[in-house]
C-alpha cells in the first residue's frame, strides 16, 4: 500500500496551497494531492469572468500552478480521482479506483459543488451549472451558438453569467423564486441597483417565479414556469448555490453539518485529520461563530493556515474574508458574514442618487458583516471595523449617513 | 497602460518595485482584505497601490500570492521577479 505523509484530498486552492506551505517547512516528507479533476491548480474565479469567455483569451491565464511547479516541489498530482472511504483509526484513504493510500496526516479541502437542479425535464442537454474549469468550456462551447438562455437564480454567479451572456448578445431571462434579486442577502434597496443596470442591459428578470418543467426533446427547448408561462431557450444555466459532497465520510466518525466542523487551527474532531476551503466549517475567532465560507479568499488563507498546521505549527485562523464582483458599471462586494439571521439588525448605508448602498449586519452591538453595492471602496474600512469589534452604540447615525467617512470613527 | 509600477524604498527591504497588472485584475479585492494599507480599489474597481513602503516584505508577498489572477508582480532589488 502507498504511505504519503501528507495527503491531501482536493487539488483546488485550498488544497494547493497548504501542499506549498507543508513543503516550505518539511523540503522531503511525502505529499500527495488528489484531485478529482484532471488539471492543475487553477483560478475558479476566473470561469465566472468576462475574459474567459472572450476571444482574446489565452488559455494558459487560467493555470494558478503549472504541471512542472509540482515537479519542483515534489508534490505527487494524482488527478482523476476521488476519495470514497477513510478508515481513520487505521489512517487509510480508499481512492475510487480501489486503491488505499495510507497517510500521517491528512487534509480534506474537497470544496463544494454546485447544488443540482432537480425538476422534469432537467436531465435535458444545454442544461450547465458552473463550478468546474470542464463546466466553463462547455458553457463557452454552447454561447458561441446560442440564441437565448435562461439563468436561474440570484447570487454572484449569476449575475456574472448574465453579464457574459448579454457579452455574447444572447438573449437572457433571468428567473427568480423571490420578490428581489438576491433576497433575502441582498436589503431590496441595494436590489434595486442591481436589478436595473441587469435589466438596462437588456435581461429580462422575471420575480416570485418557479420552474416547473423543461421541455423539449433531447435538448432543452423551453421552460415552462409555475403559473403556465412557457419560455423558449436553447441554453440554461441554474445558480442555485452550492452544496459539499460529505458522503464518503459517512462511517469515518468525523464530525460534519453541511461542512466538515473543525475547530480554529482547522483541525477536525480526529486527529491528523485538518479541513480547509468550502468544506471547513470552522470557528471562526473574529465572528465568534462556526461558519462555512465558499470564496478564494477564505480558502486560500485557510490552506496556508493549514499547512503551517499540518508541518508543526499552531496557528489559529484569523481573517475577515470577502469577495467582490463587478459587471454592467455596479461592483457587489460582500465582507465578513453577510447572513441575515434572526439575531442580528442592520442598518442601511445608502444614496439614491448615487445609486449606491450598503447594509451593515449588526450582532451583539458589533459589526460582523456587510453588503455593499457599488460602496466596494469602503471595503477596507468596514473590514477594520468587523476586525477590531467596533462597538455601533452612539454611531448608528454616523453609519447609516452614507457621507460620513468611516475613517473618523477608526481609531 | 495595463500595468501599474509602484516604487518600493523601504529600508531593509528585498524590494524595489509591486506591479499591478489592470489588464488581469478583477477587483476580487483579495489583496484589499490582506492588506488594506497597501491597496485600495480604484474607480474602475482596480486594484492599486497606495503606499508601497508601509508593508513587510512578507506581507506584501502574502497579499501577492491571495489574488485569484496572479495581477500582482513583486520584484527585488536585482530587479527579479519574486513573485508569481
Amino acid at each position: 500500500m502507498k504511505e504519503i505523509k501528507y495527503l491531501i484530498i482536493g487539488g483546488g486552492i485550498a488544497g494547493t496551497t497548504a501542499a506549498e506551505t507543508i513543503r516550505h517547512s518539511d523540503a522531503s516528507g511525502p505529499i500527495a494531492i488528489i484531485s478529482e479533476e484532471l488539471y492543475p491548480v487553477y483560478s475558479r474565479v476566473m470561469l465566472s469572468k468576462r475574459d474567459f469567455y472572450s476571444e482574446e483569451w489565452e488559455e494558459d491565464k487560467i493555470w494558478f500552478r503549472k504541471p512542472d511547479w509540482y515537479q519542483k516541489e515534489n508534490i505527487e498530482l494524482i488527478v482523476g480521482k476521488s476519495a470514497v472511504g477513510l478508515d481513520a483509526g487505521k489512517k487509510i484513504v480508499r481512492l475510487n479506483d480501489g486503491n488505499e493510500i495510507k497517510y500521517e496526516k491528512l487534509l480534506i479541502a474537497t470544496g463544494s459543488c454546485a447544488r443540482k437542479w432537480i425538476i422534469p425535464g432537467s436531465d435535458k442537454k444545454n442544461i450547465f451549472t458552473l463550478r468546474s474549469l470542464n463546466d466553463a468550456k462547455a458553457i463557452r462551447e454552447r454561447m458561441q451558438t446560442a440564441k437565448k438562455a435562461v439563468a436561474i437564480g440570484g447570487g454572484f454567479v449569476s449575475f456574472e453569467m448574465c453579464h457574459i451572456l448579454r457579452q455574447f448578445n444572447i438573449d437572457t431571462t433571468l428567473v427568480l423564486r423571490e420578490s428581489y434579486y438576491w433576497e433575502p442577502v441582498l436589503s431590496e434597496d441595494e436590489a434595486v441597483v442591481v436589478e436595473e443596470a441587469l435589466v438596462k442591459n437588456g435581461i429580462k428578470i422575471l420575480k416570485n417565479s418557479e420552474v416547473s418543467e423543461v421541455t423539449g426533446g433531447e435538448f432543452a427547448e423551453s421552460i415552462i414556469l409555475k403559473d403556465g408561462t412557457k419560455i423558449d431557450c436553447d441554453m440554461i444555466i441554474p445558480g442555485i448555490g452550492v452544496i459539499c459532497s460529505l458522503d464518503w465520510l459517512k462511517n469515518s466518525g468525523i464530525e460534519t453539518n453541511k461542512g466538515i466542523l473543525t475547530n480554529e487551527y482547522l483541525e477536525t474532531s480526529i486527529p491528523d485529520i485538518w479541513a480547509s476551503g468550502d468544506v471547513a466549517e470552522f470557528n471562526d475567532l473574529i465572528l465568534e461563530e462556526r461558519v462555512q465560507l465558499g470564496n478564494w479568499l477564505n480558502a486560500q488563507q485557510q490552506g496556508r493556515i493549514v499547512g503551517l498546521n499540518m508541518a508543526g505549527k499552531k496557528e489559529s485562523f484569523h481573517l475577515v474574508s470577502s469577495y467582490s464582483t463587478s459587471g454592467f458599471g455596479v461592483s457587489i462586494c460582500f465582507v465578513g458574514d453577510v447572513r441575515p439571521e434572526t439575531d442580528r439588525t442592520m442598518i442601511g448605508r445608502g444614496n439614491k442618487e448615487t445609486k449606491s448602498w450598503a447594509r451593515l449586519i449588526i450582532k451583539d452591538g458589533e459589526i460582523i458583516g456587510a453588503t455593499m453595492i457599488n460602496r466596494t471602496p469602503e471595503l477596507s474600512l468596514v473590514s477594520k471595523l468587523i476586525s477590531t469589534d467596533f462597538k455601533i452604540s452612539g454611531h448608528e447615525k454616523e453609519l447609516a449617513d452614507p457621507n460620513f467617512d468611516l475613517k473618523r470613527i477608526i481609531v | 497602460m495595463a500595468k501599474r509600477e509602484y516604487i518600493r524604498n523601504k529600508e531593509g527591504s528585498s524590494i524595489s518595485k509591486i506591479i499591478v497588472d489592470r489588464d488581469l485584475c478583477i477587483g476580487a479585492a483579495s489583496c484589499v482584505t490582506i492588506l488594506p494599507s497597501t491597496y485600495k480599489l480604484d474607480d474602475e474597481n482596480k486594484a492599486v497601490v497606495i503606499d508601497a513602503n508601509i508593508a513587510s516584505d512578507e506581507e506584501l508577498i502574502l497579499a501577492a500570492q491571495s489574488c485569484p489572477t496572479k495581477a500582482i508582480i513583486i520584484i527585488d532589488k536585482e530587479g527579479k521577479q519574486i513573485y508569481p
